[in-house]
């Protein structure tokens, strides 16, 4: 297995194709997040945002460029890139008849990990989740419970990259504020994190940067921290997907 | 019309034609192998009378020159049959495994009439493919696969707020649930209904019978609508219909089967066949007028007959036949009872297992049960009682038997 | 622990959380083992009445009186099929059999009052046996707690979860399985305990407990891998379900019925009373020994006087009656023989060719296996037919020697006439507790496997049909899985 270069970016991805059913979904995709950096990827339905976390993910062969997880190859070292990714599917699975620890740790035992309960305690103190609910069964947790415990698990497993997929649809305004403070402060322990969106305003209050895909290309990217038009921006989102 | 509109709806449904054209491919296959079992039951009795003439032939050929009416009344075989009634081919039941033709002697009846058929055990364990089963295993699936996702269906389809929103209530569930039962017991029904008129029978009984499985397949709607009605998820309900449908079909039945056999143990067949062959046999060492009084006590119009002198003679013979039936007639009527207890109590179990009512009720119809066994039975006590009182005074009275006698021998008739 | 381990563990401690699980694998296990406990008390208790009755009609048969011993060739004989030791577990086609036959001279009798013809129709619901129990109902359960294993998973993002953690898909399956097989294992134990029970007080022969468990475990497994792949492969779990209870009913509902029709109706059969007739006009083509001027019997007298250098039966040093009996005896035996053969040979045709459909169901596959390494397939009860028949011919050849060698012919053809000779032809009853009584030789150990190889056959084929299932239902788990 290579040795991952630190100096490396999280995540690199350069000329990326995926066709699929025939259609191409990603065309020349071209995209770098760096270690302490937050990248929401905006688009409409079909724009490929689901694509590029599946092939990062490993579970889908680019048919052709290449995408790179520190380093990694996501297609020849799918199971090694597996192991250095947190990944927050838009609905957090979890086994309902366990508790927020047991699944924690089984899921972390698939990879041979052993959290005791103090760590558990302090990932889930980081992610935010009460400590009354760590022993109840998930199974009457809401979507934001849920991210927490999937969070906690990524904290233990030190995942450099953490991959949202939409994260905050669905959540409530306070619960959306409160994932978005919980992904900042995530940045500041150097963790790479790809979110997909299409919460314009919750990704310009938490992300570094934003990029626009449509049709299987970033077609604009904007540094919200400064110079962003979010009016502007919103207006050619809307464009995108109609287009 | 809404029914209209309802039924096109069904029907482009993924499921609903596959399942129905299947439901009533197996009733038209199980109609047909019926029939077909049926035909050649009927052809197998049509074979032996024919067979059965020239056997009697054969044995008229020497018994007629010496004339002697015992050994007539010894070597003669007389052929009964029970033709199987018009429904018979919907639910074959007992039919494979208890002879619907035996032939009987004017000997004792209780060492001839238990005698069985030669059946491969190995195939009767499996049991036959009739409509019968169809109905009571079969539809009961079917009905399953059209009726679990009634409305939990098209609450994951996301439907079900509009249609209640567009004043779908418990009309529009019960409108839809019919059409489904009505379809499925149309594909269940009419080979059953082709069937009935190919083997002629009346209309009563075949109406009957489609009015009972009617009954059943309404009672197995009715759960699939009241598991529906806890608003689980269509695969909870299926799992849970399907887990009842074992329950109702296969557990039930067979604990009730358990049950039956064991608290009415049925021994007496055995018994009285070791009783009545004792009972025989002692008659040759018994002397001879003990015998003939204790039989001219039940046949007194004989006991005026010329008396037995010699060693052996035909009379003494048939007279301890008899009174071997008569010694164990105690026995024959609890083992008798027995049997019947335990139809009784199958019947009784069909009141709350669906399936076994069903089965019952359809093999009453068919004339297959083990009551129609038991009637074929006292049809041939019947017979063998004639046959008895014919050949009784040609050996009473010493008669010579000739070749026209055997001519007047009672003959078997279906209507007993 | 590796992966799959603790996957298995893990779906096993949610099945252990799940109430319909709970209650699902304890009814089953519960109906097996009172299944279990009945089936060997009754088979027991019937075993204890046959060898009573038997005993009752050896009893009788000692103690008849002085006898002219054709007298004894009529009063005959009853024999019982004793019950293998394994009937407890799978009782077979004892119950659609009858148990016992009459013996008697010149006539084979039908073996009668089997429980098929006792009972109502109940009889064809099934019988509740430990091997009912797991051949019909052990795949359901199996079915029912299996069929979400995967499809569930998928439905709801956790096998994606469980591939995040960089477990490959097929370690997925593969602990799916292995917890399923534990289920599986569960659902045995009770019929396990019986087996091994009947091995250590019954007198079950080991090799034959072992087949059973081994089979059953195979036939378990092959669900286990059916259910699980069907899991994996169908577009969502209530497909999954459909598909596997639809399986399930071919399997062990409608497969083994359509298999009678279909063997019956390409092979049947001839009713007993045409096959007496039969066998009646073919011995009256052999010889007709009410025909005095019959060339069979001439041609015997000839050779019997011819080898006793005499010119008239009545200078035989023999009684020439019981001469022509063992001979009038030998012809109907051997076409009785001859024709049972014939009828075992059309119902062995049968019985393989109902078996062929085991191609289309494990159930039938492993039915077979059972009650052929139980000893209570057909072959046990055509095994007691024979040797009933063999006995019958023994008994009734050696009263009719008796008649030719302790009688006299004057004494035998004046016995009606004469008082004196008519006591003279009883002769003294030990020869009736001379004859030897019915054993009957089950099937051996050998014989038993060697008639479950068929099922074993198709059950292994089923195996490798389930394992390559599984084989596939992992592959396109790992491709799909996005």
């Amino acid at each position: 297995m290579p040795a991952p270069c630190s100096s490396s970016p999280a995540i690199e991805i350069r000329d990326l194709c995926v066709n699929r059913g025939g259609a191409q979904v990603l065309k020349n995709l071209q995209l770098t997040v760096n270690p302490g950096e937050v990248y929401a990827l905006l688009g409409g339905n079909g724009a490929g945002k689901s694509t590029t976390l599946a092939v990062l993910m490993g579970f889908l062969r680019p048919t052709s460029g290449t995408a790179r997880v520190t380093g990694l190859d996501t297609a020849s070292e799918a199971a090694a890139v597996r192991g250095r990714i947190g990944y927050l599917p838009e609905t957090v699975a979890l086994y309902e008849t366990l508790s927020a620890y047991e699944n924690i740790a089984y899921f972390l035992g698939l990879s041979g990990a052993r959290p005791t309960r103090s760590e558990m305690d302090a990932a889930l103190d980081a992610a935010g989740l009460q400590a009354e609910a760590r022993t109840r069964r998930t199974a009457g947790f809401s979507k934001g419970m849920r991210q927490k415990v999937a969070i906690a698990m990524a904290l233990l497993r030190e995942a450099p990259v953490l991959l949202l997929d939409e994260p905050t649809t669905g959540l409530d305004p306070v619960a959306a504020a409160d994932f978005n403070r919980l992904v900042s402060g995530l940045r500041e322990r150097g963790t790479a994190i790809l979110m997909v969106t299409h919460d314009l305003l919750g990704a310009a209050d938490c992300a570094d940067r934003i990029g626009l895909l449509a049709g299987g290309v970033i077609v604009e990217e904007a540094r919200p921290r400064g110079e962003v038009d979010l009016l502007g921006l919103h207006r050619r989102l809307g464009e995108a997907a109609t287009g | 019309m809404r029914l209209g509109q309802e039924l096109r709806l069904f029907l482009r449904q993924r499921l609903a034609v596959p399942t129905l054209v299947l439901l009533a491919l197996l009733s038209t296959v199980s109609v047909a192998t019926g029939l077909w079992e049926v035909r050649r039951q009927t052809e197998t009795i049509a074979r032996i009378q024919p067979l059965q003439a020239e056997e009697e032939k054969a044995v008229s050929a020497w018994v007629s020159r010496e004339g002697d009416a015992g050994n007539a009344a010894y070597y003669t075989f007389h052929a009964t049959w029970d033709p199987p009634a018009a429904l018979a081919f919907a639910a074959l039941g007992q039919r494979d495994v208890a002879p619907y033709v035996l032939r009987v002697r004017a000997l004792a009846l209780e060492s001839q009439i238990h005698e069985g058929e030669a059946y491969n055990a190995e195939l009767a364990l499996s049991g036959r493919f009739d409509w019968a089963f169809v109905a009571t295993f079969l539809a009961p699936l079917i009905l399953i696969v059209l009726l679990h996702d009634l409305v939990s269906g098209e609450r994951e389809a996301g439907r079900l707020q509009a249609l209640q929103a567009a004043g779908g209530s418990t009309g529009l569930w019960l409108r839809r649930a019919g059409l489904r039962l009505g379809l499925a017991f149309v594909a269940l029904g009419a080979p059953f209904a082709a069937g009935a008129w190919i083997s002629g029978a009346a209309a009563g009984v075949s109406l009957a019978a489609l009015g009972a499985t009617a009954l059943y397949l309404a009672f197995w709607a009715l759960v699939c609508l009241g598991v529906g009605a806890l608003g689980r998820s269509s695969v909870a309900n299926g799992a849970l219909l399907a887990a009842t449908w074992v329950a109702l079909t296969l557990v039930l039945p067979a604990l009730a089967h358990l049950l039956i056999n064991s608290t009415i143990p049925v021994r007496q067949g055995v018994e009285l066949t070791l009783a009545q062959r004792e009972a025989v046999h002692a008659g040759w060492d018994k002397p001879k007028d003990a015998t003939l009084n204790a039989f001219f006590a039940a046949h007194p119009e004989w006991r005026d007959t010329p008396p037995v002198l010699t060693g052996f003679h035909w009379k003494w013979y048939y007279a301890f036949q008899h009174l071997g039936d008569l010694s164990v007639a105690d026995q024959v009527a609890a083992y008798r009872r027995g049997l019947e207890a335990r139809d009784a109590w199958t019947a009784r179990a069909g009141w709350f297992l669906p399936a076994v009512g069903l089965q019952t009720t359809l093999h009453r119809m068919a004339e297959t049960d083990l009551a129609a066994q038991l009637a074929y039975q006292d049809r041939i006590r019947a017979f063998h009682e004639r046959l008895r009182r014919f050949y009784y005074p040609y050996i009473f009275n010493e008669t010579p038997f000739r070749e026209g006698d055997f001519a007047k021998a009672p003959r078997w008739a279906e209507d007993g | 622990m590796s992966p799959v381990l603790r996957i298995a563990a893990n779906e096993l401690r949610l099945l252990a959380r799940t109430r319909v699980a709970q209650i699902a694998v304890a009814l089953v296990v519960a109906l097996s083992a009172v299944a279990a406990l009945t089936a060997i008390s009754q088979g027991r208790e019937s075993q204890e009445i046959r060898s009573r009755f038997q005993a009752q009609a050896d009893r009788e048969f000692d103690g008849q009186p002085a006898r002219h011993p054709h007298r004894m060739v009529h009063y005959g004989h009853f024999v019982f099929r004793p019950l293998p030791a394994l009937a407890g577990f799978d009782p077979g086609v004892d119950a659609f059999t009858g148990s016992t036959l009459f013996l008697e001279g010149h006539r084979q009798n039908s073996a009668n009052f089997g429980d098929v013809r006792q009972s109502s129709l109940l009889v064809r619901f099934g019988q509740l046996t430990p091997a009912f129990v797991i051949q019909a109902l052990g795949p359901l359960v199996l079915i029912f707690i299996g069929f979400g294993a995967l499809a569930r998973e998928r439905e709801s993002g956790l096998l994606r979860l469980h591939l995040a953690q960089g477990v490959g898909a097929r370690q997925v399956l593969a602990g799916k399985v292995v917890a399923l097989a534990a289920v599986a294992g569960l659902i045995l134990a009770p019929a396990l305990i019986a087996l091994v029970w009947l091995a250590l007080f019954g007198g079950a022969p080991a090799p034959a407990v072992a087949m059973l468990a081994g089979g059953y475990a195979v036939y378990l497994l092959v669900w286990v891998l059916i259910t699980t792949s069907v899991s994996a492969l169908a577009p969502s779990s209530r497909s999954a379900l459909a598909l596997l209870v639809a399986g399930w009913a071919v399997s062990a509902i409608l497969a083994p019925r359509l298999a009678t029709d279909i063997a019956l109706a390409a092979m049947p059969q001839a009713s007993r009373l045409e096959t007496d007739i039969a066998i009646q006009r073919d011995l009256k083509k052999i010889g007709d020994s009410h025909n005095p001027d019959d060339p069979h019997f001439n041609a015997f007298r000839a050779s019997v006087l011819k080898s006793y250098g005499v010119s008239r039966v009545e200078d035989l040093p023999v009684n020439y009656r019981g001469l022509i009996a063992m001979e009038g005896e030998r012809l109907t035996s051997a076409l009785f023989d001859r024709y049972a053969e014939r009828q075992f040979a059309g119902q062995r045709e049968q019985s393989r060719m109902a078996l062929i459909l085991g191609l289309a169901s494990p159930t039938l596959a492993v039915r077979s296996l059972s009650m052929a390494a139980s000893g209570t397939d057909l072959e046990g009860h055509r095994r007691f037919l024979q040797q009933a028949e063999a006995y019958r011919y023994t008994i009734v050849q050696g009263l009719n020697r008796l008649q030719a060698e302790a009688l006299t012919f004057s004494d035998d053809t004046n016995r009606n006439r004469d008082p004196e000779a008519g006591r003279r032809v009883r002769i003294d009853p030990g020869a009736w507790r001379r004859t030897p009584d019915f054993v009957y030789r089950p099937a051996s150990t050998a014989e038993a496997l060697t008639a479950a190889l068929p099922g074993l056959a198709l059950l292994g084929l089923w195996a490798g049909l389930a394992g390559s299932l599984a084989w596939g239902a992992g592959r396109r788990l790992a491709r799909g899985a996005g």
